[in-house]
């Protein structure tokens, strides 16, 4: 048997879909327990030119998937013949990859977020569980986030104001979430041309007056 | 009775409960660790060597079971230099690196092992990589590890420029170990060094009655 | 018996009285018989081409390949059985695949040509099992020397190259690679050249119809170049569909 804890993890992971494409974003931080061990270590990561997948949970687990992936698109690569796993089929995959896993009680401990071209979202946890949604949200992102995102959320959103929702709600996860960090990470998937994943970069418009309030 | 009783359990394993880091530098890299192995309480070693050669030029910093993470390094040693006989040359930290993570996450179940493993080659120069208890391999700028790296991760974050000279990192190795030596129980005796670079290797020793000694209160 | 080997080239397991192994030497026949292969090593890139030629007229262009892309920065082209040559393609797909999962990173130009050779060269021992028809030329780009060559014979041989040309046209091609410094030649020219020598190595009123399959290796990784169609380069057909 393999992973029986994580040890060290990577928490939420956010998406939403707007109509020129998908936002994902995500903290910058793998703990070790409750401390803040790694703090700019990527999560969001880009094997394919279709495709980002951004991942919480065992960060062991998350370059096993991602070594798994890269493997993947290398095959496609020599066979050479411009036929690529669109988004949904490699959702699909990743779903069969971690419930083949889980049924061998040898689960890689992780949610896992997929965004692709076409407007694709779409999420796996540690069971095999699959599905797409027009947001998304895996870890405390779940009870924090999610509930900020489908408030959010308009089905005429541009992938800017995607940008800024994803950003406030990382925000919110960093002032209420013991294992969030306020370095980022956003990977912008349009419908069509060049995916973007952007270096970790610091939150800003931090808000802490409110502090001024308590007596 | 029961303090003394894991010293003669054979079912308690020897512990490296320890402090190691490493630091890269443009050029190359310094390693860092205490000297202690215990069983329990007992310190079954004092003098112990913390920092073990897989290649020429690559060393690892071992923390976890003293068992296990000595024939985790005895692979990789064999591995890398098998490796070294098909390249015909030197192979590169991260290949040491990935070998460990290798070990460490195929086997993650059964082992105890946070590996520090650091540093120099020709294409990239110092590099320190963090295999970390699960298996996950990270490359850092420095890497701190073992029980008494808890004690000391405010210190380093504070003292740590990019900018460092060979000398520097030494100095700044021996004061976080001694730090995490003063308060970590599982830490202590003597701090040994190997500095890698391009002309090669070199090993120190601070002895146990030299080390620095901070504030103690 | 008495023909070529006296009973002597019926298995690779029995030498002849002059010390060779007949099978093998028919092996590099079937190389020499076939389309003309080319690699060359530029500054920048290795140029890799093969004479692809088309066994019927009905046969739509581009479906036969004798370039496989191995790895990101590896691609082989086949002289000789172009299906013996995808079978050493696939080993050496894995072996690339296999170096990157276990070292993580990717396998240099050298291990992977002295692996596909030691696999090559199973084939030359034992009487259950025939030599691979075929000689495999390795272009590739390392990430410490660059641009590489090397060429796998049916023997399980394996040397590095500046330039090779192996198959029918080797003689008139080898004799046109001689004339030129390739390490100093950019990809674009070396491109145009290689092309140029294959097409004058032919005989145009005896040779079937062929397409120039070629490949290039650089710093970017594999890139298979489809701009020149056997019309251009001068032959009589022009490339069909691509389905």
């Amino acid at each position: 048997m393999h992973t029986t804890e994580p040890i060290v993890t990577g928490a939420s992971v956010l998406g939403i879909q707007c109509v020129d494409g998908v936002v994902l974003g995500c903290d910058t931080l793998a703990s070790y327990g409750s401390l803040a061990r790694f703090q700019r270590v990527r999560r969001i990561v880009q094997p394919g030119a279709d495709w980002v997948l951004g991942g919480g949970g065992e960060y062991s687990d998350l370059q096993e998937v991602a070594r798994l992936l890269e493997t993947m698109v290398t095959r496609e690569y020599c066979q050479e013949d411009g036929v690529v796993r669109a988004p949904r089929a490699v959702h699909r995959y990743l779903a069969r990859v971690m419930y083949q896993r889980r049924s061998r009680l040898d689960p890689l401990f992780n949610s896992l977020v997929l965004a692709g071209r076409g407007r694709f979202l779409g999420v796996v946890d540690m069971y095999g569980t699959a599905f797409e949604s027009h947001v998304v949200a895996t870890g405390f992102g779940s009870l924090l986030a999610l509930p900020l995102l489908r408030k959010a959320w308009r089905p005429d959103m541009r992938m800017e104001e995607g940008a800024a929702c994803v950003e406030h709600c990382l925000r919110v996860l960093f002032y209420r979430d013991c294992r969030a960090l306020s370095s980022v990470q956003l990977a912008r998937v349009p419908a069509e041309g060049a995916i973007e994943v952007s270096e970790p970069y610091e939150l800003g418009e931090l808000q802490w007056h409110v502090a001024q309030t308590v007596a | 009775m029961d303090a003394l009783a894991p010293h003669h359990d054979p079912t308690v394993p020897v512990q490296l409960g320890t402090t190691i880091m490493a630091v890269s530098y443009a050029g190359g890299v310094v390693m860092a660790a205490d000297s202690r192995t215990s069983t329990g309480v007992y310190v079954a070693n004092r003098v112990s060597n913390k920092i073990t050669r897989v290649a020429p030029h690559i060393y690892c910093c071992r923390s976890g079971s003293a068992a296990d993470t000595q024939a985790i390094s005895d692979y990789v040693r064999r591995y890398v230099h098998e490796l070294s006989l098909e390249l015909n040359r030197e192979v590169n930290v991260s290949v040491a690196a990935s070998l460990f993570r290798e070990l460490c996450y195929r086997n993650k179940d059964r082992l105890t092992a946070g590996i520090i493993c650091a540093g120099w080659d020709a294409q990239h120069g110092g590099q320190v990589y963090t295999i970390t208890l699960g298996g996950s391999k990270l490359q850092q700028p420095f890497s701190i590890g073992g029980s008494g790296s808890a004690y000391i991760y405010g210190f380093c974050d504070a003292a740590y420029r990019p900018d460092m000279t060979r000398a520097e990192c030494i100095d700044f190795c021996v004061k976080a170990v001694s730090l995490a030596m003063s308060r970590d129980g599982s830490s202590g005796g003597v701090i040994r060094l190997v500095c890698v670079d391009r002309d090669g290797v070199e090993r120190q020793l601070v002895a146990g009655d030299a080390v620095p000694r901070a504030w103690q209160g | 018996m008495a023909g070529v080997g006296s009973g002597y080239d019926l298995s690779t397991t029995t030498f002849s009285p002059e010390g060779r192994v007949f099978q093998l030497e028919y092996a590099n026949k079937a190389v020499e018989l076939s389309g003309t292969v080319v690699g060359v090593v530029c500054r920048d890139a290795v140029v890799l081409a093969v004479e692809n030629v088309l066994p019927h007229r009905f046969v739509v262009s581009g479906t036969l390949r004798r370039v496989h892309t191995v790895d990101r920065h590896v691609a082989i082209a086949v002289g000789g059985m172009g299906p013996d040559g995808r079978h050493l393609v696939a080993r050496a797909r894995s072996e690339a695949e296999n170096y990157r999962a276990v070292y993580g990173e990717a396998i240099p130009a050298r291990v992977l040509a002295d692996r596909v050779a030691g696999y090559a060269h199973l084939y030359s021992l034992y009487w259950h099992v025939r030599p691979f028809g075929c000689t495999a030329v390795i272009g590739a780009w390392d990430a410490v020397v660059g641009a590489v060559l090397y060429a796998v014979e049916p023997d399980g041989s394996v040397y590095k190259y500046r330039a090779y040309a192996h198959g029918k046209g080797r003689t008139a091609v080898r004799t046109e690679l001689d004339k030129v410094r390739w390490a100093e030649r950019e990809r674009a020219e070396a491109m145009r050249e290689v092309a140029g020598v294959v097409e004058r190595s032919r005989d145009v009123v005896k040779d079937k119809p062929y397409e120039l399959e070629m490949v290039v290796v650089g710093e970017r990784g594999v890139e298979r170049i489809d701009r020149f169609t056997a019309a251009e380069s001068g032959g009589e057909r022009s490339g069909g569909g691509d389905d």
